[in-house]
């Protein structure tokens, strides 16, 4: 079953507008390589060329930061949404 | 249309353009374009169809290419830009530099950490150049103060040279294939060895057209009082070559300050050269009193330009590339500074005046006739 990826308004125009994208995966770390298929120019705002989440994104599952869970090996289950949020930045 | 001249700005808040008359009377701006994101790099690219270019570095998503081809009305982002292949290991942090190539649709492009890239269809593609891009020097480079970069292209025919900070020189001589470290007689202060094969801290080198071989170089200077191991090394910073770049010998006699960042020639006298000193420490100019210094016979001897600015009080810094100078018969020379001026300077530097004085801290200034 895909989980909803919600993409923030700012990077919807790499997506054909879409604020929910449906990822295939059973684990944030697996729908980002769906992500990267079928959205490469989205994946390439989210991730660096090494796959690594860029340092000012931060994933949420639900209500939970990834950091705070297994990281991209944070498991999905069915239900769950995915959220991409910019760090906190200034003062 | 009559002629304009089109000033390109890069600037911690996004892309200004401004645009005025050959008489450089009056010039109207607008922008930000890229609005909230720094822009480190610029390129008017005049041939043919007129496109500016701007690299917009966002630490949040990433880096893009900007690109207009309405003289710097509007602005699209191009299909893609530089991304260091899978496997590859390295991540892209910036984009310090873009330059037309020999093709139509040429560009190649300096990042951060340091590398090169080309693109044969204005900016929609890109390759990794891997003769510099994985040089066996590379791994060995380190970063300066603002990271490790491949900040200057000056393409010449099949030579290219490149400057990396800290990397140093290195020059193609099979337009762009292969590349060596070519520092003979540049300097570097931060580590024992004072002429080291590579690792210099280059932040310019500048052609003199007229004059096959003839190239400026402003390196990072400011060592003079160094008494550790090694020794003084004094006047490093501002260098001259008249072999392509195989050999470099210091100019910087008569300066206040070896050390600065730009470094710009005039486009009709390969002997003209402009500097702007800075105090190696602090980064302003000398004693808080601008001033733009040049030189009229290729380095022997240097006269400062500074009517038109503040006397004092006045602290700002002119990075790499925020100093350029029109192609005109008489030309104009333009630098942005740190704390976001645009300065113009008539009659080749003569005199000075302040276009606009609250821009966001400007990174780059280009400017072409369009």
């Amino acid at each position: 079953m895909p989980t909803p990826f919600h993409i923030p308004r700012i990077l919807r125009p790499y997506c054909d507008g879409h604020e929910f994208v449906p990822l295939e995966g059973q684990t944030v770390r697996d729908v980002l390589q769906h992500l990267r298929r079928e959205y490469p120019r989205l994946h390439g705002s989210l991730c660096d060329e090494t796959g690594a989440v860029r340092r000012h994104i931060h994933l949420f599952v639900n209500s939970d930061f990834i950091g705070q869970r297994s990281g991209l090996d944070t498991p999905l289950q069915p239900g769950d949404v995915v959220s991409v949020f910019q760090a906190v930045s200034g003062g | 249309m009559a002629e304009r001249i089109l000033i390109s700005i890069g600037t911690r808040k996004g892309l200004f353009v401004a645009e005025g008359a050959k008489t450089r009377r009056k010039f109207t701006l607008r922008g930000p374009f890229g609005g909230g994101i720094g822009v480190y790099s610029t390129l008017v690219d005049a041939r043919g169809t007129p496109r500016v270019y701007a690299s917009s570095c966002n630490p949040f998503f990433g880096m893009k290419i900007l690109v207009s081809k309405d003289l710097g009305n509007t602005f699209q982002e191009t299909a893609s830009a530089p991304a260091f292949p899978e496997g590859d290991g390295r991540a892209l942090a910036n984009i310090w530099s873009l330059e037309a190539g020999p093709g139509k649709k040429e560009l190649w492009c300096g990042v951060e950490p340091a590398a090169l890239f080309r693109s044969t269809d204005a900016g929609q593609s890109w390759e990794l150049v891997g003769g510099i891009s994985n040089h066996e020097h590379a791994r060995q480079w380190h970063p300066g103060n603002g990271g490790l970069c491949l900040h200057t292209i000056v393409r010449d025919g099949q030579r290219m040279h490149l400057g990396i900070s800290t990397g140093g020189h290195y020059l193609s001589q099979d337009g762009g294939k292969t590349f060596a470290a070519s520092n003979a007689g540049v300097g570097a202060g931060f580590v024992p060895d004072p002429y080291p094969e590579f690792g210099q801290c280059v932040h310019k080198i500048a052609p003199a057209r007229q004059v096959p071989g003839r190239l400026y170089m402003q390196n990072h200077g400011g060592w003079a009082e160094w008494h550790g191991p090694g020794g003084p090394r004094p006047e490093i910073g501002v260098l001259r070559s008249d072999d392509h770049g195989q050999t470099w010998h210091s100019i910087a006699k008569g300066l206040p300050s070896d050390f600065g960042f730009p470094i710009v020639v005039h486009p009709h006298n390969p002997d003209v050269v402009y500097v702007v000193p800075l105090d190696p420490m602090t980064r302003v100019c000398p004693h808080g009193a601008p001033a733009v210094w040049r030189s009229q016979n290729g380095g022997q001897s240097w006269q400062k330009l500074s009517r038109g600015f503040p006397k004092k009080e006045t602290y700002f810094t002119v990075l790499r590339d925020a100093m350029t100078i029109d192609e005109l018969k008489n030309p104009a020379l333009y630098f942005g500074t740190t704390n976001g001026q645009l300065w113009l300077g008539r009659e080749g530097g003569e005199e000075w005046e302040c276009l606009f004085d609250s821009l966001p801290g400007i990174h780059c200034v280009k400017v072409a006739v369009v």
